[in-house]
């Protein structure tokens, strides 16, 4: 039996697979994948898992349609080889790829023709692969410099049309790749004055193909760059010559990691809170050992690797990544060297919550969501010691493990390694995320303080804005619909093509839900989606950031909307709500509001509320709208 | 030099390919969903196996595994 404990985890895998459970057992792969750390492991692995049809692991339920990421792959070059890195790494954060792989050399067609793969499949990405080969396939023997210079111009216009013709007519998301230039192509021109002429075409090239992912909206372009910077090759000369594998497997599982980030982020499934141990993690010593001025934090070797991570991890916290600490020390000496340590990059004022206790990690990290009102799910969690990870995997599976050692200088990319906290785009909201979340800091004080709920919704001074959407909120408002998990009705994901399509419809309604109170500004927090019907009005979805629950502002927000309806001759709202995993909390959303359930699909329910009253606007807080010319509802309820 | 017991755990592990014993000797087009990619994975797999490189120009013409253990074999 000893045997058993002792196989690798892809052995596992095999067995399971050997068996016929990798349906049924789906949700314990990525758990068998963590531990892998070999990219052929993973490949590996990948061929295992994809020999099980993603509709037979959708029936065992393994996994959901949510989970489900529809992938069509074209491109240049042979790229049957990507199918299994690309399951292997979607596995990974647990979702499940169903590839479509086009024919050899396809791209144009595919992008072309409306009755291709490409667009029957529906698919939600378009991997477009592209290699050096779309250029030199063109070059006689003779060729220049400028000559690749007017071929990859050419490429690259015909790319723009391509991209064009896609976001017309598809709804997916189109991923592009830059180019690696190789050293087969430039040693092919002797003179070093024409080499350098060719190495600021092809940089050229690169740009325009990522100058495309700043003007299309739905277009991504994977930077090849810094993953072959990484000392991946570009390909096996071989495999290339014989196979036409321009890109090699090396490089093809690098792409598949990156793209399996973006999967995630189209998915709304971006992590939003970092944990952070402190000893041997955040700072090299045990503080409780080796006190305040043994700990290293800068000036010694070790000390200076520490401050390396302490800088990426402040880096990533402007960026809207909420910080916490969870660490076996006592309170009260955490906070002193978090104040007063003068080589500490990040102070006690850059954690939305710091845990220095004794208790178990998993309670404090139960704790730490609990009170920034946020998914285990969003959490990852970064500890040196296995035997705290471990316990964490096993209480918490939910929570992401980022596993550090004791090399400290490679803490920086084991944090970076898996684009946890990658966003297609960020809002000015990010960046005042950190602020927001001491501000509730301060709030959770007052709620403390309070009496009751009551006096303490009375004392915040909570205000409410609704409004149309404009153009600087169309990112924010398509953010919210990709994370927003708890609270959103429908759970429809929009990019902010989809947005902007929609508030210039004028069937339609987008409106953004701003909040504030005396503690701050919280920026938009909410956002409604309506259209208008023959003569009624459809609420296609409500979406309210979990930072701001409890406080009265949806059923502030929609009594607005309803006031709105009724204010322009509507006599009837029906509205939608579809479960998941995440949004069982706003089931009886639309009934507390007076809405009549009259259908219930599988657990999709549908509502209607005729307009003949309104619900009233909660007492304790103040509504503004632009809606309309008449003012906001008079009527008042208790809060 | 790789035995045979060798080849077939790698095409077995390599490619997750459900290989009988029979499937050595007949046509590749009859071996469960054989395609021209596993090839690439094969040459690979065996050349990280035995450290040493093959002629690949030439594997790509056999027409059954046992073609290509024999070629293997001898390399």
């Amino acid at each position: 039996m000893t045997a058993v404990l002792e196989e690798t985890p892809l052995a596992r895998l095999r067995a399971l697979h050997n068996e016929g459970r990798i349906a049924a057992e789906y949700r314990t792969v990525p758990a068998l994948l963590a531990e892998m750390t070999d990219p052929i492991d993973l490949t590996r692995a990948g061929q295992v898992l994809s020999r099980t049809d993603v509709c037979d692991i959708l029936a065992a339920g393994g996994a959901t349609d949510a989970d489900t990421v529809t992938v069509a792959i074209t491109g240049h070059a042979t790229l049957g080889t990507l199918v299994a890195p690309l399951t292997a790494q979607f596995a990974r954060h647990g979702l499940l790829l169903r590839p479509h792989v086009s024919d050899f050399d396809a791209y144009i067609r595919d992008l072309q023709d409306p009755g291709s793969e490409v667009y029957a499949s529906g698919a939600d990405l378009v991997l477009c692969v592209l290699d050096a080969q779309i250029v030199f396939d063109e070059l006689a023997p003779g060729w220049t410099a400028q000559d690749v210079a007017a071929v990859a111009n050419a490429k690259l216009a015909l790319l723009e049309r391509l991209v064009t013709g896609y976001t017309e007519r598809a709804a997916g998301r189109l991923v592009l790749n830059t180019v690696p230039l190789q050293r087969i192509h430039t040693a092919q021109l002797v003179d070093l004055r024409s080499r350098a002429v060719l190495g600021m075409a092809w940089r050229q090239f690169n740009i325009g193909l990522l100058a495309l992912a700043e003007r299309h909206a739905r277009v991504s372009v994977v930077d090849l760059d810094p993953v072959l910077a990484e000392g991946v090759p570009v390909h096996e000369p071989r495999m290339a010559v014989y196979a036409k594998a321009h890109l090699g497997d090396d490089l093809l599982s690098g792409y598949a990691r990156e793209v399996a980030h973006l999967a995630r982020t189209v998915r709304g499934r971006g992590k939003k809170v970092l944990v952070l141990d402190l000893d041997n993690t955040v700072w090299g010593g045990v503080l409780g050992d080796d006190g305040p001025d043994g700990i290293e934090v800068a000036t010694t070797f070790r000390g200076e690797a520490f401050g390396r991570f302490q800088r990426t991890v402040k880096q990533l916290a402007s960026q809207g990544v909420v910080l916490a600490i969870s660490s076996k020390n006592d309170q009260e000496p955490v906070l002193a060297a978090l104040r007063e340590h003068p080589d500490m990059v990040l102070r006690e004022s850059d954690f939305a919550r710091v845990n220095a206790n004794w208790n178990a990690k998993d309670v404090n990290l139960r704790d730490i969501a609990g009170v920034l009102n946020l998914g285990l799910d969003s959490m990852v969690f970064v500890d040196d010691s296995p035997f705290e990870r471990g316990l964490v995997a096993q209480a918490l599976p939910e929570v992401t493990l980022v596993a550090v050692d004791e090399e400290p200088a490679l803490h920086v990319e084991r944090l970076l390694a898996d684009g946890w906290f990658d966003a297609l785009e960020l809002t000015d909201e990010d960046r005042a995320r950190g602020s927001q979340y001491r501000a509730e800091g301060a709030r959770q004080e007052l709620l403390d303080g309070s009496g009751s709920l009551a006096d303490y919704l009375d004392q915040l001074g909570v205000q409410v804005t609704v409004s149309r959407v404009g153009a600087a909120e169309v990112a924010r408002v398509a953010q919210l619909t990709l994370r927003t998990n708890q609270f959103n009705l429908t759970t429809e994901r929009l990019d902010q093509a989809d947005v902007q399509q929609r508030v210039d419809d004028p069937a339609h309604l987008v409106l953004a839900i701003r909040s504030g109170d005396r503690f701050g500004d919280n920026g938009v927090v909410g956002a409604v989606f309506a259209h208008r019907g023959a003569d009624a009005l459809h609420i296609d979805n409500v979406l309210l950031s979990c930072r701001v629950f409890a406080r009265g502002i949806e059923q502030a927000a929609l009594a607005e909307v309803l006031r709105f309806a009724r204010d322009t001759g509507i006599a009837t709202v029906h509205a939608t709500y579809r479960p998941t995993k995440k949004n069982t909390k706003v089931r009886d959303f639309y009934p507390s509001l007076g809405f009549e359930t009259v259908g219930d699909d599988a657990g999709s329910l549908s509502f209607r509320r005729e307009l003949t009253d309104l619900p009233g606007v909660p007492g304790h807080l103040t509504l503004q709208s632009d809606l309309g010319t008449e003012a906001a509802t008079p009527e008042r309820i208790p809060a | 030099m790789i035995t045979e017991t060798d080849f077939i755990r790698i095409v077995r592990d390599e490619l997750a390919l459900p290989l009988a014993k029979q499937d050595l000797e007949g046509d590749l087009d009859g071996v469960v969903s054989w395609d021209s990619l596993h090839m690439l994975r094969l040459v690979a797999a065996v050349e990280r196996e035995t450290g040493k490189r093959m002629l690949i120009g030439s594997l790509l013409t056999e027409r059954s595994l046992r073609g290509i253990y024999s070629k293997v074999a001898a390399a």
